[in-house]
C-alpha cells in the first residue's frame, strides 16, 4: 500500500502502477499461502499420526484380551463329592482334577500332576460351583464343560510365551505344551469370548479379572461429578458474564477459577482428603467423595467454556431482548442461554471427559484399592477405570499386560463416545454470527 | 425420616407450592376476561412462593445437621457418671466414637459396659428424638412460609424482581463456591507445609542446588545427603514444560488455523474430532505411551547420531506432554477464531488479501487474547501434569537444561513423596506439601499476569 | 416454546435447591461397614489381595477392600484411631517404628497384632539379551555407593570413580554402569541399602574398622548411593522398570522378586554372593537379600468387623502362605515352618504387640 502511496508521487498513473506491484508479487504471495496452508495441513496430519501410532499399539496390545483360552473337560458331577445339603462347601477342585485325570490317565508323579492341573484356573471351581448351585440336578451326570484355563496356559496358547526358550526361563513347561497340543488337537481348547472380562469386578487371577466393577464406580463417580459440576458451572459463567459488573469480588473470583483450572490435578486431591475425608468424615473410598473432588477439579473448565460460550453470543441478540422489554434474566434464560447451550454442553462433557480418566486426585481419598464386589451406590467402595488400569499395569502377572491395554480400550471407547456426543452436539448447534 | 426422604419431600411440597402460587395469581388476573393486570406473569408468582417454600427450610436443614450432632453429643455426654467423664480430650473423643458405633449398630453393643450401653441408647434416642423434630420442623417451616407468602400476592406484587432477585443470589453463591475452594486449598496445604519450613529454612528450600530428600527412614538408619534445595526440580519442571510447549503450540495453532480457514466442511467434520480424541486420552495412558513407546525410540534414535540419551529423557516426556497439549490448544484457539467475526474477514479479503495473509493480519491479532488464554491454560497443565511425568520422567534430580538428560518435576516429587514407605509426618512428606505450595502460588502468579496481558489485548482490539 | 423456558427456568432452580441440599446432607454421611478394610504397603498389596479374594469367594463374607497406601501412609490412617471409619488391617514392608506405635497408643490403637507373612526377595536383574551378571555385595557396593575407597590405595573416601563394571571387577563385562533401583521413598530401597550395600560396605577392612567406631558415619556411607546419574531413581511401578531393562540391556533393575518370577522369559537374576536369586535359594537363606513383610490387625476390631478372625484363618493358613501355597505361587517366600507354626499361633490367640524398639 505504500509503494502505491510513492508511484503517486513519481507522476506516473496510478492505477497501472498498483496493478502492476500487486502482480508482481502475487507468485510471491500465492507461494507463501500454499506454504501456509501445508503447514496447518501437516499440524492436522501430525496429530492424527500421533493419535493412530497411540491407538496401534494399544491395540496391538491388547486386542487378545477380549479372548480367553478354554479349555473343555468331562465333569462327572460326582454325588460322593456333592452333598446335597453342603453344595456351597463342596471340593469342586476334586471334580475338575478327576476329569483332567480322564483325559490324561498316565499322568503320574506330583510335581507332573501339579503342572496337569496347573492348566486349569484356580478360580475355576468357583465356576462350576455357581453352575452347581444354580442347577443341582447335574448332580449324578458327566458333562463336556467349558472351564477357564489358567493365565500362563492362556499366555502360552496367544503366543506371548516362546517355546523355542530353554524350558526353565518360561512359565510353561515343555510336558504342558505337549499336554496343549493334544487338548487342541482334540478340539478341547478353544479361545473364546471373554465375557468375564466385562462382566467381573477386579482380580488378582488375570483370568478372572474384569472391568465391570470399575466402570460401575466409574459412572457412579461421573454422575455425582455431572450433577453438581453442570449447574454450579454454568450458574456460576452467567453471573461472571452476565450480570456482575467489573469489581473486586468478580475480579477475586476470575482469578481463582483462572487460576483452579491450572492447579494440578492431585493437589484437589490433597484438598479432598483435607476436607471430605478429615473434616466431614465422609467414608473413604467411595465415589460421592471422588465425584465431589472431581466436581472442584472440572468447575473451572466447565465455568470457562461456558463463559467462552455465553461471550460468543452476540450483543445484538441481548440488545434486541432488553429492547422489547425484557428484564436481565429474562434476557439471559430466555435468549442468551439457549444459544450459548450446546457451546456450554460441550465444554461440560470435555470436562467430564478429562473427569473420567484422571486418577491422581482419586489417589488421596482412597480410591486406589483392590475392590472384588461390584459398587451399587455411590457410598459403596469402587475404584475407577484410569485407576484400575494404573492399579493392573503395576501387577506382576504377565496376563496383566494385556488385559491393561484391553481395559485402556474400553476407557477409550467411553471416551470417544462422550466426545461423538460432544462433536455431535455441536455440529447440530454451531453458528457463526 | 431419613435425611434424604425429608429433602425429597421438601421438593415435592416446593413444586405444590409452585402450582398453588400460580393458581392464584391466574385466580387474580380474572379466569379468562384479564379483569385486573398482573405485574408478573403468573409463572413468576408461583415460582416466588415456591423458592420461598424451599430456601429458608433447607437453611434450616442444613444448619440442623451440622450442629446436631454435636448437640446431642455433648447432651449423651452429660449423662455419663463422672469417672468416664472427666477423661482426657483424646480418649473421651473414642468414648464418643464407640457410642456413636454401638448406637449406629457397627460394633457388638453386648461387649460393652453397661454405661456406655445406656449412653448409646440415650444417643440413639436423642437422635431419633432430633430427626423426627427436624422433619417436623422442616415441614413446617416450608407450608407455613408458603402460605404466608401466597396470601402477600397482589396483583401488583413485583414477582418477577423477587425471584430474579434471589436467582442472582443463588448465581453469586455459585460462582463463589471458586474463592472457596482456593481457600480450602491454601489451609490444607499451607497448614503442612508450615511444618515443613519449620525443619528445613525457606530460603535453603527455594534456592539450593541440590535436591536429594533422603531422610534418615529409621531413628537407627541414616540416609543419604537428604538435601531440600528444589531448583533442580523446578529447572526439570520448566524444561519438560518448555519441549512440551514447542510441540503443541505450533501444532495446536497451526491445525486450529486450517481447521476454521481452510478445511471444508466434511474435513472439519472429521478432523477436528480426531483431535480432540487426544485431549480425552486418559494421562495414565500417555504415561504408558510415553514410557514404553517413545522412550526407547528417543534413545535409539540417539544412539544412532551417537547421542547418550538417557532412558527416561526429559525429551521424550516433554514430546509426549505437548501431544497431550496439542488438542488443548487446538479447540481453544478454534473457538476464539471462529468467534471472529466474519466482517473482518470479508473486510480483508476485499481488499485483496490472501487467505494467510487475513489470517496473520486480522484474524490472529483479533483472536490474540483468547489464543494467549488458551497456550496459559496449556502451560499450565503441562506444569501440572502428572502421570506422563511419573512414569516417563523419572526422579533423578539433574541440574540440568539438557533435554536428553533425566529430569524429575515438581508433581512427579509430590506423588513420590506422598505413596512413599516413609513416616507421614516426615520431613520428606512434608516436603511434598511445600512443592504444592510453591506450584499453586506460580500457577497463581502466572495466570494474574495472564490475565492482566489478555485485558490489555482485548481492550485494544476493543 | 414459553412453557419450555419456563421448565428450564425452574429445572435449574429445582437443580439448584437440590446442590444446597446435597450439599448439607454431606456431613451426615452414615459411616457404615460391613466388610474388612486393609491399607498399606504396595509390597504387600499382591499378596493381601490375592487372600482377600479367595476368602471373598469362598462365601460367608464380604471381600475386603485393600488399599495400596505406601506402608508409612497405611500406618498412619491405621492409627488414627479405632471405629469403623479406620482401617482394620495395615501391611507393611518393614516392622512397625516405635513412633508409629507411639502415635497409635495416643489414638486409642493400643492392642495391635503383629503378623508376620514371609520374605520378599530383592533381586538385582538385567535383560536376557546381555549375558548373566555375577555379581559380590562388594560390586555392588562400589558400583552403587556415593563414597567409595580410594582404589589408589589412599586413606580416606573418595566421590565414586567407577564408570564401567569393568572397573569395578574385571571380570565384569565393559558396560557402563547404569541401575534402576526403587527411589528414596521406598522400603524396597531401604532394604536394599541394608541387605545389599551394609553387606558390601563391611567387605572392607577399612569400613569395618569404622563400622566398630563412629556407626553413624558409617551407616551414612553404606546409605547413600551416588547420584551422577549411575543410579537411577525409577519410580515404585517394577513392571515399567522390567519394560525399560528388556529395551536397553545394558541397564540393572533392582526390585522385588515376584516380578522376576513372572518375566523370567525377558530377564534374568543377577547371581549375588554366589547364588541365583530362586524361590529356593531365597527360602533357604542362601540368596542374601530378602526382608519380611508383615501386616498389623487392630485388636479391637476383631468380633466387631465380620470377618476378620476367617481371615486371618485364611492368611495363615497352609494352604496359603505354606510351601506349596497359593501365596508361594504369587511369589512370596514363605517363613521356614517353625515360625510359621509360631505366628499362627500367635494369630489364633490374638497375641498383642507389648512394644517397639
Amino acid at each position: 500500500m505504500n509503494s502505491g502511496r510513492e508511484t503517486a508521487y513519481s507522476g506516473e498513473p496510478q492505477e497501472r502502477r498498483t496493478i502492476a506491484v500487486v502482480r508482481a508479487s502475487l507468485p510471491r504471495r500465492y507461494r507463501s499461502e500454499r506454504r501456509f496452508r501445508f503447514f496447518g495441513l501437516l499440524a492436522i496430519v501430525l496429530s492424527i499420526g500421533f493419535l493412530a501410532l497411540m491407538f496401534a499399539s494399544i491395540i496391538a496390545q491388547g486386542y487378545t484380551a477380549f479372548r480367553q483360552t478354554e479349555i473343555r473337560l468331562p465333569i462327572f458331577f460326582d454325588p460322593e463329592v456333592l452333598h446335597a445339603d453342603a453344595l456351597a462347601r463342596a471340593d469342586y477342585g476334586a471334580l475338575i482334577r478327576h476329569g483332567l485325570d480322564r483325559l490324561f490317565p498316565d499322568v503320574r508323579g506330583r510335581q507332573e500332576r501339579r503342572e496337569l492341573f496347573a492348566l486349569i484356573s484356580s478360580a475355576a471351581v468357583y465356576e462350576l460351583r455357581d453352575f452347581v448351585m444354580r442347577d443341582p440336578e447335574l448332580i449324578g451326570q458327566t458333562l463336556e464343560v467349558w472351564l477357564k484355563a489358567g493365565a500362563d496356559i492362556d499366555m502360552a496358547v496367544k503366543g506371548h510365551f516362546r517355546r523355542e526358550l530353554p524350558e526353565d526361563e518360561r512359565r510353561v513347561t515343555d510336558r504342558q505344551f505337549a499336554w496343549l497340543d493334544r487338548l487342541a488337537a482334540e478340539g478341547r481348547l478353544e479361545k473364546r469370548f471373554n465375557r468375564t472380562f466385562f462382566t467381573a469386578g477386579d482380580s488378582r487371577e488375570p483370568e478372572q479379572a474384569g472391568i465391570w466393577g470399575a466402570v460401575c464406580g466409574s459412572f457412579f463417580t461421573l454422575a455425582v461429578t455431572l450433577i453438581l459440576s453442570f449447574p454450579i458451572g454454568v450458574a456460576a459463567a452467567i453471573y461472571l458474564e452476565e450480570f456482575a459488573r467489573r469489581s473486586r469480588f468478580t475480579d477475586l473470583i476470575e482469578v481463582n477459577i483462572n487460576n483452579l483450572a491450572a492447579v494440578p490435578s492431585i493437589v484437589f486431591g490433597l484438598l479432598g482428603l483435607a476436607v471430605f475425608l478429615n473434616f466431614f468424615h465422609m467414608p473413604r473410598s467411595a465415589p460421592v467423595v471422588g465425584g465431589l473432588v472431581l466436581t472442584l477439579m472440572t468447575l473451572p473448565t466447565i465455568i470457562i467454556a461456558a463463559r467462552s460460550a455465553l461471550k460468543s453470543v452476540p450483543p445484538s441478540i441481548r440488545e434486541a431482548a432488553l429492547g422489547v422489554g425484557a428484564s436481565r434474566v429474562q434476557t439471559v434464560l430466555h435468549h442468551v442461554l439457549p444459544l450459548a447451550l450446546p457451546g456450554m454442553l460441550t465444554g461440560t462433557i470435555i470436562g467430564m471427559a478429562r473427569a473420567l480418566g484422571e486418577s491422581a486426585p482419586l489417589l488421596m481419598v482412597g480410591m486406589v484399592a483392590f475392590i472384588v464386589e461390584i459398587p451399587k451406590g455411590f457410598t459403596d467402595p469402587a475404584t475407577v477405570l484410569p485407576v484400575q488400569i494404573y492399579l493392573w499395569a503395576d501387577s506382576p502377572e504377565r496376563a496383566f499386560v494385556e488385559r491393561t491395554s484391553a481395559a485402556i480400550l474400553v476407557l477409550l471407547a467411553f471416551l470417544l463416545v462422550m466426545n461423538g456426543a460432544a462433536i455431535w452436539l455441536r455440529k447440530k448447534y454451531e453458528r457463526r454470527w | 425420616m431419613s435425611p434424604i426422604v425429608l429433602l425429597g419431600v421438601l421438593l415435592l411440597l416446593s413444586a405444590a407450592a409452585y402450582h398453588v402460587g400460580r393458581r392464584k395469581a391466574f385466580a387474580m388476573a380474572g379466569a379468562g376476561g384479564r379483569a385486573v393486570r398482573l405485574h408478573s406473569r403468573p409463572t413468576y408468582h408461583g415460582a416466588l412462593v415456591a423458592l420461598w417454600c424451599a430456601l429458608p427450610a433447607l437453611l434450616l436443614f442444613g444448619l440442623w445437621l451440622s450442629f446436631e450432632n454435636a448437640i446431642v453429643t455433648r447432651m449423651v455426654l452429660e449423662r455419663l457418671p463422672e469417672s468416664l467423664r472427666s477423661q482426657p480430650p483424646d480418649r473421651l473423643n473414642l468414648l464418643v466414637n464407640d457410642i456413636r458405633n454401638i448406637a449406629a449398630g457397627h460394633f457388638d453393643a453386648a461387649a460393652a459396659e453397661p454405661a456406655i450401653r445406656e449412653a448409646a441408647a440415650a444417643y440413639q434416642r436423642l437422635r431419633g428424638l432430633s430427626r423426627q423434630a427436624l422433619s417436623a420442623a422442616v415441614i413446617a417451616l416450608a407450608a407455613l412460609v408458603a402460605v404466608f407468602v401466597r396470601r402477600r400476592l397482589r396483583p401488583s406484587l413485583r414477582a418477577r424482581n423477587h425471584v430474579e432477585g434471589i436467582l442472582t443470589a443463588l448465581l453469586v453463591a455459585c460462582s463463589t463456591i471458586a474463592i472457596f475452594t482456593t481457600l480450602g486449598i491454601v489451609l490444607s496445604v499451607v497448614y503442612e507445609a508450615v511444618l515443613f519450613f519449620r525443619i528445613i529454612p525457606f530460603w535453603e528450600f527455594l534456592f539450593g542446588l541440590n535436591w536429594s530428600p533422603q531422610m534418615a527412614i529409621r531413628a537407627d538408619q541414616v540416609g543419604a545427603s537428604g538435601a531440600f534445595g528444589a531448583v533442580p526440580v523446578f529447572l526439570g519442571t520448566a524444561l519438560i514444560s518448555a519441549i512440551a510447549m514447542t510441540v503443541a503450540v505450533p501444532i495446536g495453532l497451526m491445525s486450529a488455523i486450517y481447521l476454521s480457514e481452510y478445511a471444508g466442511k466434511t474435513f472439519r467434520s472429521i478432523a477436528k474430532p480426531l483431535i480432540e480424541i487426544l485431549a480425552g486420552i486418559p494421562t495414565v495412558v500417555y504415561g504408558f505411551f510415553a514410557a514404553l513407546t517413545v522412550a526407547p525410540f528417543v534413545r535409539d534414535l540417539g544412539a544412532v547420531f551417537g547421542l547418550g540419551v538417557a532412558s527416561e529423557s526429559a525429551l521424550a516426556a516433554g514430546v509426549v506432554m505437548g501431544i497431550m497439549i496439542i488438542p488443548f490448544v487446538c479447540s481453544l484457539s478454534d473457538d476464539f477464531i471462529n468467534a471472529v467475526p466474519q466482517a473482518l474477514r470479508d473486510g480483508a479479503y476485499s481488499l485483496g488479501a490472501t487467505r494467510s495473509e487475513t489470517i496473520r493480519r486480522v484474524i490472529l491479532p483479533a483472536a490474540l487474547p483468547g489464543i494467549m488464554g488458551g497456550i496459559l491454560l496449556a502451560v499450565s497443565r503441562a506444569i501440572g501434569e502428572t502421570m506422563i511425568v511419573v512414569m516417563a520422567a523419572g526422579l533423578a534430580a539433574n541440574l540440568t537444561v539438557n533435554p536428553l538428560k533425566a529430569v524429575t518435576t515438581v508433581t512427579v516429587q509430590i506423588v513420590t513423596l506422598l505413596i512413599g514407605d516413609q513416616e507421614f509426618d516426615s520431613p520428606k512428606t512434608l516436603a511434598a506439601f511445600a512443592l504444592g505450595l510453591v506450584l499453586f502460588v506460580v500457577t497463581l502468579v502466572l495466570n494474574v499476569i495472564a490475565l492482566y496481558i489478555v485485558r490489555r489485548y482485548r481492550e485494544q482490539y476493543e | 416454546m414459553k412453557k419450555r423456558k419456563a421448565l428450564l427456568k425452574n429445572a435449574t432452580m429445582f437443580t439448584l435447591a437440590l446442590v444446597v441440599g446435597l450439599a448439607a446432607v454431606g456431613p451426615v454421611q452414615a459411616q457404615q461397614r460391613d466388610s474388612i478394610s486393609i491399607v498399606g504397603s504396595s509390597t504387600v498389596y499382591p499378596f493381601a489381595t490375592v487372600v482377600a479374594e479367595r476368602f471373598g469367594k469362598a462365601g460367608g463374607f464380604k471381600t475386603p477392600k485393600i488399599e495400596s497406601t505406601g506402608t508409612g501412609g497405611g500406618f498412619k490412617l491405621f492409627c488414627a484411631g479405632v471405629g469403623v471409619q479406620h482401617p482394620d488391617i495395615s501391611n507393611a514392608s518393614r516392622a512397625i517404628k516405635a513412633s508409629e506405635f507411639e502415635t497409635c497408643q495416643k489414638n486409642g490403637v493400643t492392642e495391635i497384632v503383629e503378623v508376620k507373612i514371609g520374605f520378599d526377595g530383592i533381586v538385582l536383574a538385567n535383560s536376557k539379551k546381555a549375558p548373566q551378571l555375577v555379581f559380590s555385595s562388594k560390586d555392588i557396593f562400589l558400583a552403587l555407593a556415593k563414597e567409595v575407597p580410594d582404589p589408589k590405595g589412599g586413606e580416606g573416601l573418595v566421590p565414586n570413580p567407577y564408570k564401567t563394571w569393568k572397573e569395578v571387577n574385571p571380570s565384569l563385562p565393559e558396560v557402563k554402569i547404569e541401575v534402576l533401583g526403587p527411589p528414596p521413598t521406598s522400603g524396597t530401597r531401604d532394604a536394599f541399602l541394608e541387605l545389599a550395600m551394609e553387606r558390601g560396605a563391611l567387605a572392607f577392612e577399612s569400613l569395618k574398622k569404622l563400622a566398630k567406631e563412629d556407626a553413624k558415619k558409617f551407616q551414612k556411607i553404606f546409605g547413600s548411593l551416588r547420584e551422577d546419574g549411575g543410579y537411577v531413581d525409577a519410580g515404585e511401578n517394577d513392571n515399567l522398570i522390567v519394560q525399560k531393562l528388556v529395551a536397553n540391556p545394558n541397564a540393572v533393575g533392582i526390585f522385588g522378586f515376584s516380578f522376576l518370577d513372572q518375566n523370567t522369559d525377558k530377564i534374568q537374576g543377577a547371581k549375588v554372593d554366589g547364588h541365583v536369586p530362586t524361590f529356593e535359594n531365597i527360602a533357604d537363606g542362601k540368596y542374601p537379600l530378602s526382608r519380611p513383610l508383615f501386616f498389623y490387625v487392630k485388636k479391637a476390631h476383631v468380633g466387631v468387623i465380620p470377618g476378620i478372625k476367617e481371615y486371618l484363618a485364611e492368611f495363615t493358613s497352609e494352604k496359603a502362605w505354606g510351601k506349596d501355597g497359593y501365596l508361594s505361587e504369587k511369589g512370596l517366600i514363605p517363613l521356614p515352618e517353625a515360625e510359621r507354626k509360631k505366628v499362627a499361633e500367635n494369630v489364633k490367640n490374638l497375641t498383642v504387640l507389648k512394644d517397639v524398639k
